[in-house]
C-alpha cells in the first residue's frame, strides 16, 4: 500500500489481519508463530526493503531477545511489560552496534560483516550454556502476567489467551513501523536504497540514518523473538541459528520487499507451506525453493507486489469494460 | 431429479455412513520424528518402525490404529511448536520418539503439561534425572549404560590401553558421555590425554583428529552419533589412525553404521550399540521376521527403537484403555520380552532396563551374508541406581 493510503485503513487491514488468522490456519499456535514471524520479517524488510541494506544477522536479534526475555522471565518476576520493554532496548542497543560497525564497509563486505556477527553470536550462544542453555535451549521459559494499575493481573497460560497479547502487540507494532516509513524518516530511507550517494550530498546523515533503521530492525526482532520463547515455553538454540536469519530474509523475499503486508503474507505463506510441503516429502525446502522461483518469476516484487498489480489490472479491466458499456 | 425411492435410499446410505464415522473410534499415534532436515535419514527409518508395530498390532483397545508424523525438521523449536499444536487442536495425548535429545526434552515438557504420555529413546541422562517426568518414558540405555556397558567390555578385552582421546559433541547428549566416560576412567586409573568439542553443525573432523594423533592415545572414544560419527570415523581411518589405536564409537546406529562405512573401514572397530538384528530373544526374531516381510529389509536401530516403543504404547492402551494415568501407572514397574531380551520399566524414573550391545566390526572375508557386518562381543545392562539419578517424577 501506498503512502496515500489513510492510517485508519491501515488499523483497520492490520485488526482484521490479527482477528482473522486463527480461523485461516490449522492452529492458534501456527496463527500466533505467523505474527511473531511477520514482526520479525517486518524488522527485516525496514533494512532490505526500505533501506537497501542486505542481513544475514536477524537471528542474532531474534535469538537475543528470546534469551533476554526468557532470562529476565526467568529470574526475575517483574511481569510482561517490563521484560518485554527490556527485551525490545536490548535489541536495539544490540543492533546499534552491530549497524554501527557493519555500515562502515558497503555491498558484499557489509553483508559478511552481518553474517560474521551472527555467527558470532551463534557461538557464544553455544557455548555459554550456564547461561543460554547451550544446545539445550533454555526451558521452562514462563509467560510472565500482565500487570496495569488499577486492573487484576492477566495471564496467558494458554494457547488462545497467548495468541491474543500478541495479536495486541502486532497490531501496534505494525502500526508504529507503517507511522515510521510513512514518516519523513521513512522517505529518507527510501532515498538511502534508492541513491546513497545522493541521499549524502543532499545534507543526510545517511550514516546516522542507517544506525538508526539498525536499532528499530533490532528492537523488533527481538521482540519477536523474545515472545516466541514465551510461545514455546522454551528458548532454542536455533534460534539464533544462521538458518532463522535465511528464513526470516526469504519471507521478506517471498511475501515482497518493501511493503509491511509482504512480510506478514511472506511470513504466513513460508510457515504453512513449510508444515504442508514438510509432511509431502523430506526434502521439502526444494519444494519451497521451486515455489519461491516460481514467485519471482510471475511476481518479481513478492506475493505481495503481485497482488496489488493482478488487483489494479482487474480494476483497469473492469473500468474499461464499464466505459465500453457506457459509451455503447 | 431424485425420485422419492432414490432419496430415501440416498438418505439411509447417508446415515449409516455417518454412524459408521461416529462409531469407527481411531486412536493416533504421534510419531515426534526429524523427518526432514540434518536427521532425516533417521526419521524415516524411525517412520517404518511405527508403520511397523501398528500394522502387527492391528487394532489396540478396539480402535483403528493411526500414525501421525510431527516433523520436527531436526529442530527443537519446529519440534516444540508442533507438539502444542498437534495438542491444543487435537487433544493429542500418545507420542512416540525423538532424535535430539534437546527435542525430546522440550517435547517432554508439552506432553507433561497436556498429561499425555511419551516414550523417547534420546540418550541425554537429564531425560530420566533432572528434568523427568511423570509423563516421559525412555527405552534406550542413557549415556551412562552405554558408555559402561561398551568401554567396559573394550578396557577388558585390551588390557594395554593406558591412555585415551575424546571427540565430544558439545551439548547435554556428548557433555554427559564425556562426564560418564570421565569417571569409568578415573576408576579404572586410564589416563585421558585430551578431548575435542564440536558442534552439531561440523563436518570436517580432520582438525580434531590431528590432535588426537599428536596425543597419541592407546584409544579413541568417539562420543558423538549420526553422520557426525561416521565422518569422524572416516577421516580417522583415512589419516590411519586405526592401524595406531583402537577406535570405539560409543553410540552407533548399529547396521546403518556399518553399513555406511562397509566392512574395508569398520572392520576392527568397536561399536556400542542399542539394538541388533542378531538378537536370539523371540521378540526380536518376530520383528525381524515382521521387517524383512514388509519392507524387504534387516532392522536398523531407528526402525527398532521406535518399533519398540510403539509396541509397549500400544499393549498397554490394548491392556488398560486410554486414560493416560491408568497407563502410566500399567507401565510403571512392567517387565516385558521385548527385543533386546527381558526388559524392565523402572517405577522410580521411567526408565526402560534393557542390553546394550558391544559390537566389532568383520573383516568381508568372515562375514556370512551381506547383514553380517559385526560381530557381537557383549550385551549387559548398566543403570544408575533410581537414588542417584535425581528424578522427582512431577
Amino acid at each position: 500500500m501506498s503512502t496515500s493510503v489513510p492510517f485508519r485503513v491501515h488499523i483497520a487491514a492490520s485488526v482484521i489481519i490479527a482477528a482473522a488468522l486463527p480461523f485461516l490456519v490449522p492452529s492458534t499456535v501456527l496463527a500466533t508463530e505467523i505474527l511473531i514471524f511477520g514482526m520479525a520479517v517486518i524488522g527485516c524488510n525496514l533494512l532490505l526493503g526500505y533501506t537497501g541494506l542486505l542481513s544475514f544477522g536477524q537471528a542474532l536479534f531474534f535469538g537475543a531477545g528470546a534469551y533476554i526475555a526468557s532470562l529476565t522471565a526467568i529470574h526475575w518476576e517483574i511481569g510482561l511489560i517490563p521484560v518485554l520493554l527490556l527485551t525490545i532496548l536490548a535489541g536495539a542497543i544490540l543492533a546499534a552496534i552491530v549497524g554501527y560497525l557493519a555500515i562502515r564497509r558497503q555491498g558484499i563486505y557489509f553483508v559478511m560483516l552481518t553474517l560474521a556477527f551472527g555467527q558470532l553470536g551463534y557461538y557464544i550462544a553455544f557455548l555459554a550454556e550456564e547461561i543460554t542453555g547451550g544446545e539445550d535451549g533454555l526451558l521452562d521459559v514462563p509467560r510472565p502476567p500482565l500487570e496495569l494499575p488499577l486492573l487484576p493481573d492477566m495471564t496467558f497460560a494458554n494457547d488462545a489467551s497467548f495468541y491474543g497479547l500478541t495479536a495486541v502487540i502486532f497490531v501496534l507494532c505494525f502500526l508504529m513501523m507503517q507511522r515510521l516509513v510513512d514518516s519523513p524518516l521513512g522517505s529518507v530511507l527510501k532515498a538511502i536504497r534508492q541513491n546513497e550517494k545522493r541521499a549524502e550530498a543532499i545534507g543526510y546523515q545517511v550514516r546516522l540514518y542507517k544506525i538508526a533503521v539498525f536499532a528499530f530492525s533490532g528492537a523488533i526482532t527481538a521482540l519477536a523473538g523474545g515472545l516466541y520463547a514465551m510461545m514455546l515455553n522454551f528458548a532454542p538454540l536455533s534460534n539464533i541459528d544462521i538458518e532463522t536469519s535465511e528464513q526470516i530474509l526469504f519471507m521478506a523475499v517471498l511475501g515482497g520487499l518493501g511493503s509491511l503486508y509482504g512480510s506478514v503474507i511472506g511470513a504466513g505463506v513460508f510457515l504453512v507451506a513449510s508444515d504442508f510441503f514438510s509432511e509431502l516429502w523430506p526434502r521439502w525446502m526444494l519444494l519451497l525453493g521451486l515455489f519461491l522461483v516460481v514467485v519471482m518469476m510471475f511476481a518479481p516484487g513478492g506475493l505481495w507486489h503481485g497482488l496489488v498489480v493482478g488487483f489494479e489490472r482487474l480494476r483497469g479491466r473492469h473500468k474499461t469494460s464499464t466505459e465500453e458499456n457506457d459509451h455503447g | 431429479m431424485l425420485t422419492k425411492g432414490k432419496m430415501i435410499v440416498a438418505a439411509a446410505s447417508a446415515l449409516m455412513i455417518t454412524s459408521g464415522v461416529a462409531t469407527a473410534a481411531e486412536l493416533t499415534i504421534y510419531n515426534v520424528a526429524s523427518v526432514s532436515g540434518a536427521f532425516a535419514n533417521f526419521g524415516k527409518q524411525a517412520e517404518k518402525g511405527v508403520k511397523l508395530a501398528i500394522e502387527a498390532k492391528g487394532k489396540a483397545a478396539g480402535m483403528d490404529l493411526k500414525m501421525v508424523t510431527v516433523d520436527t525438521e531436526s529442530n527443537a523449536g519446529k519440534a516444540a511448536r508442533k507438539v502444542k499444536a498437534v495438542i491444543g487442536k487435537d487433544d493429542a495425548k500418545f507420542f512416540i520418539g525423538s532424535t535430539l535429545s534437546s527435542t525430546a526434552l522440550a517435547v517432554g515438557k508439552e506432553v507433561n503439561k497436556a498429561g499425555g504420555i511419551y516414550i523417547n529413546g534420546s540418550g541425554a541422562d537429564e531425560i530420566t534425572g533432572k528434568q523427568c517426568n511423570k509423563s516421559m518414558f525412555r527405552w534406550s540405555a542413557p549415556t551412562y549404560g552405554a558408555v559402561n556397558a561398551s568401554l567396559t567390555t573394550v578396557l577388558d578385552r585390551n588390557p594395554n590401553i593406558k591412555t585415551v582421546y575424546t571427540i565430544t559433541p558439545k551439548y547435554v547428549f556428548g557433555e554427559a558421555m564425556l562426564e560418564n566416560a570421565k569417571i569409568l576412567l578415573e576408576k579404572r586409573g586410564i589416563k585421558l590425554v585430551g578431548n575435542s568439542y564440536h558442534s552439531l553443525k561440523e563436518s570436517e573432523f580432520s582438525g580434531y583428529i590431528g590432535q588426537a594423533m599428536a596425543a597419541k592415545p592407546d584409544l579413541l572414544l568417539l562420543l558423538n552419533f549420526g553422520s557426525l560419527a561416521t565422518n569422524t570415523i572416516q577421516q580417522a581411518v583415512n589419516f590411519g589412525l586405526k592401524d595406531k589405536m583402537k577406535i570405539l564409537l560409543v553410540w552407533s546406529n548399529g547396521i546403518d553404521h556399518l553399513r555406511t562405512l562397509g566392512p574395508k573401514i569398520s572392520e576392527g572397530i568397536y561399536f556400542g550399540s542399542q539394538y541388533w538384528h542378531d538378537e536370539e530373544a523371540p521378540a526380536n526374531k518376530e520383528f525381524v521376521a515382521l521387517s524383512r516381510k514388509m519392507f524387504g529389509e534387516t532392522p536398523n536401530y531407528p526402525m527398532a527403537h521406535y518399533y519398540q516403543m510403539t509396541k509397549l504404547m500400544l499393549d498397554a492402551i490394548d491392556k488398560v484403555g486410554t486414560d493416560p494415568v491408568k497407563i502410566r501407572a500399567h507401565l510403571e514397574g512392567l517387565s516385558y520380552a521385548g527385543i533386546t531380551g527381558d526388559e524392565m520399566i523402572r517405577a522410580e524414573d521411567h526408565q526402560v532396563e534393557k542390553y546394550f550391545y558391544l559390537l566389532e566390526g568383520k573383516a568381508k572375508a568372515d562375514m556370512n551374508d551381506d547383514d553380517d557386518l559385526a560381530a557381537t562381543l557383549s550385551k549387559k545392562k548398566y543403570f544408575l541406581p533410581t537414588s542417584e539419578t535425581g528424578c522427582v517424577l512431577g
